[in-house]
């Protein structure tokens, strides 16, 4: 299903335009897209580095999500929009990937935990700032959610190796 | 050093291109070769670096352009960040010199590996320039919500050249093929010749 989906895709003018194109603009659509992930992991980087005490410490945390926050959803804006393009331009290299549906899950997953902790942070203002900050549970959740977007990194590089996933992966039986 | 010796330009160039069999036929880079996963994963802790090295770097220089972070010590952020930034820049320099190894003569005679080169020692030099100027008086404008001009200067330079690094490093994916023996273009090469044709996604 989603092969025909994306071999349909690739038949738009939209995505002829791209393969006419591609040279230069699949590469530059890419680039962006990682300048659009520096700007997430340095974001949320720097929000964890305040959770954890390691940075930041002249700053509360919600003059920290203050700083972040709005360059954190700008980046991601960014992302989804060169992303889109990228699943445009290139659809079967993209969708009929195991990585990219492995990583669109943990974006998923991400995207509940920045926003319950965006929501949380707003309501309990004084709680977090003076308890929750400081609980190595909450520390613990810091580390693991920057871990999965570290995985989100890789899960992006490795649609364009999707054959290491083996049998997992749907682009080896095409 | 070779190009001062001058007088035997042959032998040089002769010189280079052993080095460069030499690191592509060692133990190490066979190996990455070899492996189905290493490649893949040592490109993608590059990109974690880059990603974290540009991510910081920026905050730093939107805060000597008074655009971001305008309420807080300059010192106190250069302080906080600036030792994740040289982190992750090491990170990034392993990963990207194991990938340089697998197909040295390829990268080197690639043109945007050149052109990436070239733009991180620019850096650098961006970099001694605000040490020599606005990096002498930060006592001065720690507090303020931006550097002095030359530090304005800096920042800007600085963000331009990363940007480019990124595009260059993802051109160099796109012109040079890992596993298959590409012979390296002529010296003299022309920048349109890369942008012609289906590029090979690496």
């Amino acid at each position: 299903m989603v092969k025909q989906f994306a071999e349909w895709l690739s038949t738009t003018s939209p995505s002829v335009f791209i393969q006419n194109h591609n040279s230069w603009v699949i590469p530059a659509i890419q680039s962006v897209h990682i300048i659009g992930i520096a700007v997430v992991l340095g974001s949320v980087f720097m929000i964890y580095l305040r959770i954890l005490g390691w940075a930041g410490m002249d700053q509360t945390l919600r003059q920290t999500t203050n700083r972040f926050g709005p360059w954190l959803n700008g980046g991601l804006y960014l992302m989804l929009a060169t992303g889109v393009l990228m699943v445009i331009g290139e659809p079967v290299r993209e969708l009929v990937t195991f990585s990219f549906w492995l990583k669109m899950f943990l974006v998923a997953v991400s995207t509940v935990f920045a926003v319950t902790f965006q929501i949380s942070l707003r309501k309990h203002e004084r709680r977090w700032e003076e308890i929750l900050v400081k609980r190595r549970s909450i520390q613990g959740l810091a580390i693991v959610t920057f871990l999965i977007w570290v995985c989100i990194i890789i899960l992006g590089r490795l649609i364009a190796y999707d054959h290491i996933w083996g049998p997992w992966s749907p682009a080896t039986k095409a | 050093m070779g190009s001062v010796v001058a007088g035997n330009k042959g032998l040089t160039q002769m010189d280079v291109a052993a080095v460069l069999k030499s690191l592509e036929e060692s133990g190490l880079a066979t190996r990455i070769r070899d492996s189905v996963f290493l490649f893949p994963m040592i490109e993608s802790t590059h990109v974690i670096g880059l990603a974290l090295v540009f991510g910081t770097i920026a905050i730093i220089d939107l805060r000597l352009l008074g655009i971001a972070s305008t309420q807080r010590s300059f010192r106190r952020m250069a302080s906080d960040i600036l030792k994740w930034t040289w982190g992750a820049f090491a990170l990034t320099a392993l990963t990207g010199s194991l990938m340089f190894i697998t197909n040295a003569s390829v990268y080197y005679h690639n043109v945007f590996f050149r052109m990436k080169m070239l733009l991180l020692v620019l850096t650098g030099i961006n970099m001694l320039f605000f040490e020599l100027t606005a990096g002498r008086t930060i006592h001065g404008w720690d507090q303020a919500p931006s550097a002095p001009r030359a530090g304005k200067a800096v920042a800007a330079l600085s963000l331009a050249m990363w940007i480019g690094i990124i595009c260059m490093g993802r051109l160099i994916g796109f012109t040079t093929s890992r596993a298959t023996a590409v012979p390296p273009p002529p010296a003299g090469v022309n920048f349109d010749d890369f942008l012609q044709g289906t590029p090979k996604e690496h």
